[in-house]
């Protein structure tokens, strides 16, 4: 659970919420209040973390943290 | 003249007054190549800048790319040896076709906003073409900035910040709107000239900031002068001149409004706008489902949207004013004459 937990650290970061109102199903922009400048942060916080890019056409498809997550994982096992 | 010229990128202008980009063919070459001559920064406007060619409706993506390298040959044909640029919403579906065109074109500079320009930078290096951004928070600036540095080791080579009181689309929602005092531009500026000036620190490189939205006299450009800003963009008044490229109908709206008559909508780009309220504004919400011929915006959503926006600002643009709005800042009821750009710089300048 490392990745969820490195990516609620960047959450908690840029988002007025706190690490325990974060779950798997959180949906960005509904749930945690994220607008479009914030996903942008959080991408760019993403990319210097796992030392990665992200294409903006994938953000696009980022809905919720599992996404993130998911989206993570596959990249990293590719690493 | 008491302002100092205004460099963006390798280019100066004598004049520190950008004429904004205003679509849809509201400045194009006349206008903007008229204020290049003044030896301010004129600005086309590159949304559906292809109206005018023979196969608009037939392949709308060709040819607003045909239009926008004519719109811009022409300028610069006209121009006097002055400096122009074109604005390109990044909300556009064909965005980032319509600025490789710009850059291949060799305009001076291209101006974005309606979205953030994350990867500009890219588009333009080794050439002499600046990318100005156009924010309306320092938080975007900031972000745009960091993300300009981390990945292409650039940094803007001017940024325009445009308050809520501007003309078109704006970057703020229906509520700050309502909140005038606590979103006044100059606050804003203050915040962005901060950041501009932590940029440079660690550039090493000046970020001229550029204030936008209500801007009326030479007083108010002082003003900002004063804070800090190295010029001003404005759009409401440049609208109002003769070399205008609207129709006399859409400058007649303007001489015929008052304050009353300037008004919030949530526009089809999903931004609200600031525009003269007519027939066609009234009547919205009457009409039946639009058909979708463009699809050339991002973020519209033709199943939803209660009007085609193109083809309002087009029928705007072109006189049909029964079909159509004109976009307007919030000063427009101060308007009460058309004068040359000229005039109107000399005015501004003198
Ligand atoms: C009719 C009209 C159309 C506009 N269209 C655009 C546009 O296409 N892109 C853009 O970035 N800004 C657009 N703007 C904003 C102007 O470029 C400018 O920043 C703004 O109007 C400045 O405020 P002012 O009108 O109070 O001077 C438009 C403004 C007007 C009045």
């Amino acid at each position: 659970m490392a990745i969820l937990d490195d990516l609620k650290d960047i959450i908690v970061d840029i988002l007025d919420v706190q690490a325990q109102e974060i779950t798997e199903e959180s949906k960005l922009v509904e749930d945690l209040k994220a607008d479009s400048l914030d996903i942008v942060e959080m991408l760019m916080q993403i990319e210097d973390k796992f030392g990665l890019q992200i294409p903006e056409s994938t953000a696009e498809d980022f809905k919720t943290v599992k996404d993130v997550v998911d989206y993570l994982e596959k990249r990293l096992q590719e690493k | 003249m008491e302002f100092k010229p205004l460099i963006i990128g390798n280019h100066t202008a004598a004049v520190p007054i950008i004429q904004g980009g205003m679509g849809v063919g509201i400045s194009l070459s006349g206008l903007a190549s008229a204020v290049s001559r003044q030896g301010a920064i004129g600005v086309i406007s590159a949304i559906e800048i292809g109206m005018d060619e023979p196969d608009y409706r037939q392949n709308k993506r060709k040819a607003n790319i045909q239009g926008l390298r004519n719109e811009i040959r022409r300028t610069r044909a006209l121009a006097d040896g002055g400096v122009f640029g074109v604005n390109i919403m990044a909300a556009i579906n064909n965005y980032e076709e319509m600025v490789r065109t710009a850059v291949e074109e060799e305009v001076d500079i291209i101006i974005v906003g309606a979205g953030l320009p994350l990867n500009l930078p890219g588009f333009v290096r080794g050439t002499n073409t600046a990318v100005v951004p156009i924010v309306s928070s320092a938080k975007a600036f900031q972000l745009i900035g960091r993300k300009w540095a981390r990945d292409f080791g650039y940094s803007p080579d001017a940024v325009i910040v445009e308050g809520p009181l501007a003309g078109g689309h704006l970057g703020f929602s229906r509520s700050q709107l309502e909140r005038l005092d606590e979103n006044r531009l100059e606050n804003i500026v203050i915040d962005v000239l901060t950041e501009a000036q932590r940029f440079e620190d660690s550039s090493g490189r000046p970020i001229p900031v550029i204030a936008a939205g209500g801007i009326w006299d030479k007083e108010d450009i002082k003003r900002f002068i004063n804070l800090g800003c190295q010029g001003v963009q404005m759009g409401t008044r440049f609208v109002a001149t003769f070399e205008c490229d609207a129709s006399d109908e859409f400058k007649e709206a303007y001489l015929d409004a008052d304050e009353d008559d300037v008004l919030i909508i949530t526009s089809p780009v999903g931004m609200p706008g600031r525009v003269i309220r007519g027939s066609f504004i009234d009547s919205l919400g009457e009409g039946e489902k639009i058909k979708c011929r463009y699809n050339c915006l991002k973020t519209c959503n033709p199943a939803e949207a209660p009007y085609c926006i193109a083809d309002a600002l087009i029928n705007a643009k072109t006189g049909n004013m029964d079909k159509g709005f004109a976009f307007c800042g919030a000063n427009v009821g101060r308007v009460d004459r058309i004068v040359s750009v000229k005039e109107l710089i000399r005015e501004l300048t003198q």
